[in-house]
């Protein structure tokens, strides 16, 4: 499966911008089930100093600044990447109760199992509370294979929560997601990664691309697509496993990831600082166009 | 403070020769360790000479000098803010005379287990940002780096060029009961008090100047130089002679009175996050000659403050980009933002398998015994002792100090307890032992108190090297432990001597020094030069309105002729002068749509201005009052602390120290009010002459100066316009000359010229056009025109004058062109149209040379700002 994705961010200011120092993480990682075949970052005004780098985490992150005085700016984002299939996973790894997976996690020095570990942590955007515990607990029944206990809590997300885009912004607590149960895909993955945490469990937050359908009979339109959030969790032996709450199911090829880290923060696709400008208007596009073996 | 003449006799007896306490209330507890006696009362031999010192001073003379050495750091402006202080921000430095001793034998071995600390720390930092192999050993538990909020995943692989990654460290010391020195915490990030510690000696060698010469001590200047050295050695790209500038908060900083004393020290300028830009990945300062790039930044800012880019993005602090700048290797910042991960104190218990591993022995100096909670045993055992503990929070900030387990109620343990149990890994348990003691200076005499030692190392291309002593501070009072300077701590000099007098064999062994005043180092940013140009603004504001107060008060109060009518006349044009020249309206001034009642309030004030006289010249919470333009020049002035003389500062000090004595002047009236009001304007001139002898004349006191020099101009214009605007008798028109003449300090010039005839068109000719009187107009246009001629300008085309030269010249064409007579014609209403013309003419003119000076050089407020983020739905 192949996608090209257009992801362009426009900045509008009512007064002169001087400089802007931006850090984007908007180039698709490469990962096991995913191949990147381009990326590349369009700015406009140009960029007078412009590096690409690896994170902590492993994903690109392009970091550039504008020196001269603006009071427009965009960014687009192009990238073409091929989504492998997914093997199916072996009985033995849905098996694994996830009592065993959390006492294999701390216990093994491996550089991949530490590498996992630090998602079992508490992080700036996610706390794992009581309250949140206590949601995930029905889910987590002793002696569970953990994949069927997170596939659980994922049902119960979908089911409990209403997606509302309005309720919701970037800084808004997890406890009050809780508390309304309303929210858009970003809430929902730090709330099933805060559950999983809760359990001694690791999860990591994934911010990428979905391809959306057109309602039967109608065409496609462009730009309509957004960016999309959700989560994964670690299996020994194995590896990530995809989960998306905000559509109940476990990502396929239609998933198109760019970046992963702890929550929102590690992974915010466009940030930035600026010098003058004032109030500002944001406007974002996504379009996700599948360019070949797609099913429809 | 008073004392019988037999009690200050017992007091003097600090000990005897013999070395026998006989002082009765230096009781030192059983078993308690005391740095000056041992258990029997005998005074250690490294205080023998020290004590013999004192006692052949006598208590009196130690107390004298006590005070002496408070008023000198007073003067000096050594200061230490203390947030929330109900006193006002700048709290004066607390120095005991007694400073704490150790013997030199000891002190090397103390040296020793300092540079192996900052070694095994070094390495530490390398491995955490680098192939952190500690965990992967399991030498440190994962959560321990993983969960720390110093942990700065951003700053991964981020390093300085050469093995130091550590450049800077300080370490609090105690000594138990039992004998030995103890690390109690390590400080990592921007360590303070190595300026504290300089000024302390200085001090002390001042007021002391025969201890230092009978007693060999070990001199401080060898760390700094140290400190210069591995400041160099960082440079990136090898730069050889690398620009060095120090980074602070800014003025409301605790120990922003150290960023600017070290700064001054070092020779390197002390700046703001907004005073830096990057650009091209590389760091600037803005000065006002261009960009000047910056190779080294020693911060005072807390790491997570920098950037607010990468970092905290809600920081007003930092720099936007130099986290970049640093990880591309185009700027070296010591220490490297994310060194806080190592004041972590869950990190002691595990520093011994540590050094085990790395260095292949054990630390000489150990660390005070302490349990991470974030493993069950420890935490088992925390829980169990929490009440003879201290608990700190493994991430430092506000609200996050250490808690004390004896001082805690049952019901506040019970609570503790539980927030351990709900996030352990967030707390150590560390054990409280109690302190030696050293000798305090209280009334009258000496008493034990509880002291702590900071110690500074520093990385130099040799490798690290110690302060020779540090910083010591004691409790305030017996039995207390010294926690920090924010709770009232008192510091000491910190003496590294022999037992047996000796020659001093560490006189300093002088360096090759980069050059001082090279071209950076000159460079103003355009942040102070706007201070300045506030300094000099404000300075003059405060003397103009000290001086039309002070003509005022003594008409009113030394020969009042209430039954004249031209008096009256005088005395209420004064006033209304008054509230135009402090822009203090309403006040004396009614307006032409006041109604009826406010003309009868206008009226009674006229009548009895006193309360209004006050409380303009002493209500600091009114805009335009002295007291409120004084604390403003203040404020300027503290903005830009490293740049003025000890004598300059000791001025400003002094009008400080007025300010704060709450309500300085207490019930008093008006007409005692003159002497205060002379004070002032004495202070305020020995500040402005100062200023003109001991200043550089550098594009800094081009500002300052053009500051004075306009807001002179500006205050004249207004007093002119006020009075005499429109024509009064000639009775009351001489008596306003008059007045006016000696608010300008021109009394004397004048009668000198015209003997003893106020007419007003020599009085025009003097202050208005006469270009040798350094109070007149003409003479402050002519100066304003001489510095716009010099400052810098990044102008494409330098022959073009630039506007605010044109404006310039346009005031000083004006005045050219004034022809007396005409200017001073009355119309048939009684007005000076002409003179109100041109007055109003010349002041738009240069309010608007102020503006555009402003925009042309000091716009350096903008303020960062974070875009919004979009969000994925």
């Amino acid at each position: 499966m192949r996608y090209r994705i257009t992801h362009t961010t426009e900045y509008n200011y009512p007064e002169m911008v001087g400089l802007s120092y931006n850090e984007a993480r908007l180039l698709p990682r490469h990962c096991t089930h995913q191949r990147l075949i381009s990326a590349t970052l369009k700015l406009n005004p140009l960029a007078a100093d412009y590096r690409v780098r690896e994170d902590f985490f492993g994903n690109q992150i392009a970091y550039f600044s504008i020196q001269q005085a603006h009071q427009k700016f965009a960014v687009t984002a192009t990238s073409e990447v091929e989504l492998l299939d997914k093997p199916v996973l072996p009985g033995f790894a849905q098996a694994l109760s996830w009592e065993t997976v959390g006492a294999m996690l701390i216990g093994q020095y491996t550089p991949e199992f530490l590498e996992a570990r630090q998602f079992i942590l508490d992080s700036p955007y996610i706390t794992a509370t009581p309250q949140l515990a206590a949601y995930a607990q029905p889910s987590f029944v002793p002696g569970r294979p953990l994949i069927a206990a997170v596939n659980d809590l994922m049902q119960r997300i979908h089911e409990d929560f209403t997606f509302d885009p309005h309720f919701t912004d970037v800084a808004t607590p997890l406890a009050t997601v809780l508390q309304h149960k309303r929210g858009v895909c970003q809430d929902f993955a730090h709330l099933a990664i805060a559950c999983i945490r809760s359990q001694g469990l690791a999860a990591r937050y994934i911010s990428g691309y979905i391809e959306t359908l057109p309602p039967p009979g109608k065409v496609k339109l462009v730009g309509t697509d957004a960016s999309h959030a959700w989560f994964a969790i670690y299996l020994p032996a194995y590896g990530w496993i995809d989960f998306d709450p905000t559509n109940n199911q476990l990502p396929g090829n239609q998933h198109i990831t760019v970046a992963w880290g702890r929550d929102y923060g590690d992974v915010t696709p466009l940030k930035g600082v600026v010098f003058g400008g004032q109030q500002h208007q944001l406007k974002v596009s996504v379009e996700v166009e599948c360019l070949e073996s797609c099913s429809h | 403070m008073s004392f019988s003449n037999q009690r200050d006799n017992k007091a003097a007896q600090l000990a005897t020769s013999s070395g026998a306490i006989v002082h009765p209330w230096y009781s030192l507890a059983k078993g308690d360790y005391d740095e000056m006696h041992n258990s029997a009362g005998i005074v250690r031999p490294h205080w023998n000479e020290f004590v013999q010192e004192m006692q052949e001073l006598g208590i009196q003379e130690v107390e004298r000098r006590h005070r002496e050495l408070l008023k000198l750091l007073r003067e000096n402006g050594v200061t230490y803010n203390v947030y929330g202080d109900p006193e006002g921000n700048n709290r004066p430095w607390q120095l005991d005379p007694i400073p704490l001793l150790i013997s030199k034998e000891e002190w090397l071995g103390v040296e020793a287990g300092l540079l192996e600390r900052a070694e095994l720390l070094n390495l530490i930092l390398t491995d955490l940002y680098g192939p952190r192999e500690l965990i992967r050993k399991g030498l440190l538990p994962f959560e321990l780096l993983y969960s720390h909020a110093g942990f700065l995943r951003a700053c991964d692989k981020v390093r300085l060029p050469g093995e130091h990654q550590l450049v800077l460290y300080a370490a609090d010391l105690a000594r138990g009961m039992d004998g030995r020195l103890w690390v109690l915490s390590d400080r990592t990030q921007a360590p303070s008090g190595a300026g504290y510690a300089l000024e302390n000696r200085l001090a002390m060698s001042r007021i002391s100047p025969d201890l230092f010469r009978n007693t060999p001590i070990q001199r401080l200047d060898r760390f700094f130089q140290s400190l210069r050295a591995g400041l160099n050695a960082i440079a990136p790209h090898q730069v050889e002679n690398p620009r060095i500038v120090v980074l602070t908060p800014g003025p409301l900083n605790e120990t922003f009175f150290e960023h600017a004393y070290m700064a001054a020290h070092l020779g390197y300028p002390l700046v703001q996050g907004n005073d830096l830009t990057v650009r091209d990945g590389y760091v600037w300062l803005k000065s006002l000659d261009g960009l000047q790039r910056i190779d080294v930044i020693l911060r005072r800012v807390d790491d997570s403050y920098c950037d607010p880019l990468e970092l905290r993005e809600d920081s007003r602090l930092g720099v936007p980009g130099l986290l970049e700048a640093a990880r591309r290797g185009n700027v070296a910042i010591a220490n490297p933002l994310g060194s806080s991960v190592l004041e972590n104190p869950a990190l002691l218990p595990f520093l011994p398998a540590i050094a085990q591993h790395f260095l292949g022995r054990s630390l000489r100096l150990p660390s005070a015994a302490t349990w991470w909670c974030g493993q069950p045993r420890e935490r088992e055992y925390v829980l169990k002792n929490l009440e003879n503990l201290v608990i700190k929070p493994v991430n430092r900030g506000t609200g996050k100090a250490s808690v004390f387990g004896n001082q805690l109620s049952r019901q506040q343990l019970a609570e503790w307890r539980e927030r351990i149990q709900t996030h352990p890994a967030r707390y150590v348990g560390q054990e409280h032992e109690s302190f030696s003691s050293v000798p305090s200076i209280v009334a009258g005499g000496y008493e034990p108190r509880q002291a702590v030692l900071r110690c500074f190392v520093v990385a130099c291309p040799e490798g690290y090297a110690a302060m020779p002593g540090g910083l010591t501070r004691s409790a305030p009072l017996k039995g207390d432990v010294p926690v920090s300077n924010q709770m009232g701590a008192m510091s000491k000099d910190t003496w590294i001597v022999a037992s047996e007098p000796q020659a001093d064999t560490s006189i300093t062994i002088s360096q090759p020094q980069e050059k001082a005043g090279s071209r950076y180092s000159s460079a103003l940013s355009s942040r102070v030069a706007d201070h300045l140009y506030w300094v000099g603004r404000y300075a003059e504001r405060a003397e103009g309105s000290v001086r039309l107060l002070r003509t005022t008060v003594k008409k009113l109060y030394n020969n009042p002729d209430h039954t004249n009518s031209s008096y009256q006349i005088g005395i209420f044009s004064l006033l209304r002068s008054i509230t135009h020249l402090t822009h203090t309206y309403p006040g004396f001034i009614a307006t032409d749509d006041d109604k009826k009642g406010d003309l009868v309030e206008v009226n009674k004030l006229l009548d009895f201005p006193e309360p209004e006289l006050l409380s303009i010249a002493l209500d600091e919470d009114r805009a335009g009052s002295v007291a409120h333009t004084l604390r403003s020049l203040f404020q300027a002035s503290y903005a830009v602390r490293d740049l003025w003389s000890a004598d300059t500062w000791r001025v400003m000090d002094e009008l400080e120290q007025h300010l704060d004595s709450p309500n300085p002047l207490g019930d008093i009236s008006l007409w005692q009010m003159q002497e205060h009001l002379d004070q002032r304007i004495a202070t305020l001139s020995a500040f402005s002459g100062l200023v003109m002898e001991s200043m550089t004349r550098g594009n800094g006191w081009l500002f300052l100066d053009l500051g004075r020099r306009l807001e002179r101009a500006l205050l004249l214009i207004s007093l002119l316009r006020s009075s005499f605007t429109s024509s009064q008798s000639a009775a009351v028109e001489t008596q306003m000359v008059e007045s006016l003449l000696d608010t300008s300090d021109n009394l004397i010039c004048y009668r000198q010229h015209y003997r003893n005839y106020f007419e007003l068109p020599s009085f025009f000719e003097l202050l208005l056009l006469d270009q040798n009187n350094p109070r007149s107009l003409a003479y402050q246009v002519a100066r304003i025109q001489e510095h716009l001629g010099k400052l810098p300008r990044d102008h494409m085309d330098d022959k073009q004058p630039s506007m605010e030269q044109q404006l310039a010249q346009e005031a000083s064409k004006l005045l050219g062109l004034v022809e007396l007579q005409a200017l001073l014609g009355v119309n048939n209403r009684g007005e000076r149209l002409n003179l109100e013309q041109v007055l109003s003419r010349l002041y738009q003119l240069l309010i608007s040379l102020s503006n555009t000076v402003t925009a042309a050089y000091f716009q350096h407020g903008q303020v960062p700002y974070p875009l919004s983020a979009s969000r994925s739905n």
